[in-house]
């Protein structure tokens, strides 16, 4: 079994006993079964996965850190949400707005960096809400 | 000697105030209360971040980021006291400022230049006073939020970076309960390993040092953060317990002054009887 947690800045996510994590790292995703390699990881924005009893939960998380050591994953990540909890309706709004903020922006601008992440944390949102329980 | 009305006119000025700092307590314990719990809620990522970034940083030479690498000669010193903008909260910015003054009393002959980096304006103020050097202030902080964090850190990291300074403290008061407050002193940056070497070799993704370029800043950033919710969550305390003092006080004042008032007023009367009796006495002998 591998002792998982999930933290944010503001909760504790998830504190328990899985037996199977996959999550996306700056390279692409990665999963870690028990016996894994002492490892340390950057986070992309995307989804984490991680099985229990048969059972899978997704969450999204954007950005942050991953740790391995001794069967112990520690993700330490700025935001992340259950795929319950997501709000669709909200990130289709962001999608459709940065969308448009895209278009008229200069592709070099900080403001244009900063729609696009938005963009892409709002799609990496909806993907994850439609694999809800 | 003040007269019965003078005393009744002290006890119910005394008695309003009671009743200001009362309510001052009760507000300052409903703040306290929110205050803990967004220290509670961000105090498991600081205590796991600061862990990672121990065990990371152990591992990599102190050249490897400039935020790492100590400088040999330590010329300017920048202490970031973090206090607040309002008082009546007993010893809280007193204590924060003293520190610093004591700070920069002992080691003006060390240093070419020591400056005061201030969040607050008591701090601010009474640092000022004493001419100390203060660089930049942060006052009527309203909310702490990640843009004021961010803010602060990038400030520090810039210091630090363009040789500023060489070396910088943080100095906030830790709560530990709402009577007792603990002023913390600590060196900040440049970061220190804060356990010795030990065999945790990862393997890294990207690599090593993209990691720790982007550990570095999260890792200042959640310490200011952290340190700013940990002052205030110490200031609401401490105005709480000085409030409640007040109001203990104030009540001691009224007894006090209650007594003197009826033995005046018993006094007076006494005086007035024997007036009556010796003036009846005084006719009854014609």
């Amino acid at each position: 079994m591998l002792n998982l947690e999930i933290i944010t800045p503001r909760r504790l996510l998830v504190h328990e006993e899985v037996e199977m994590v996959e999550a996306r790292g700056e390279l692409g995703e990665f999963g870690i079964l028990p016996g894994h390699i002492k490892f340390l990881t950057t986070l992309d924005v995307g989804e984490i996965r991680y099985m229990k009893g048969g059972r899978t939960r997704h969450l999204f998380a954007a950005g942050g850190f991953g740790e391995v050591v001794d069967d112990r994953i520690v993700f330490l990540v700025d935001t992340a949400e259950f795929a319950e909890e997501i709000d669709v309706d909200r990130a289709e709004r962001t999608v459709k707005w940065a969308e448009s903020a895209l278009r008229e922006v200069s592709v070099d601008s900080s403001e244009y960096r900063m729609q696009e992440l938005a963009l892409l944390r709002s799609i990496a949102r909806i993907s994850v809400a439609s694999k809800k329980l | 000697m003040a007269t019965l009305r003078e005393i009744k006119r002290k006890i119910s000025s005394i008695n309003s105030t009671r009743t200001i700092t009362r309510t001052m307590k009760m507000v300052s314990a409903s703040k306290l209360r929110r205050a803990q719990d967004e220290l509670e809620k961000i105090r498991a990522y600081a205590v796991k971040i600061e862990e990672l970034t121990g065990r990371v940083i152990a591992n990599v030479p102190p050249e490897s980021h400039p935020l790492l690498t100590e400088r040999e000669h330590i010329k300017k010193v920048l202490i970031v006291s973090i206090a607040s903008d309002r008082g009546l909260c007993g010893g809280f910015n007193v204590n924060i400022g003293m520190k610093a003054e004591n700070f920069v009393a002992q080691n003006r002959d060390k240093y070419e230049r020591i400056a005061i980096y201030a969040v607050g304006k008591k701090v601010k103020d009474y640092l000022q006073r004493r001419k100390v050097e203060v660089i930049k202030d942060l006052t009527e902080i309203k909310k702490v939020n990640k843009g004021l964090v961010d803010s602060i850190a990038s400030d520090l990291i810039r210091y630090y970076t363009e040789g500023e300074f060489d070396k910088i403290y943080l100095e906030y008061t830790h709560f530990l309960s709402p009577v007792k407050q603990l002023v913390m002193f600590d060196e900040f940056l440049p970061i220190k390993a804060s356990h010795i070497y030990e065999d945790t070799e990862y393997l890294y993704e990207p690599d090593k040092n993209k990691i720790i370029e982007k550990l570095i800043p999260r890792y200042i950033s959640t310490k200011i953060y952290f340190a700013i919710l940990d002052s205030q969550t110490s200031e609401h305390g401490a105005r709480m317990s000085a409030m409640e003092n007040a109001t203990s006080n104030s009540g001691e004042m009224i007894d006090n002054l209650t007594l003197i008032y009826n033995k005046r007023r018993q006094e007076t009367i006494t005086n007035d009887m024997m007036d009556i009796v010796g003036g009846a006495e005084a006719l009854r002998g014609t």
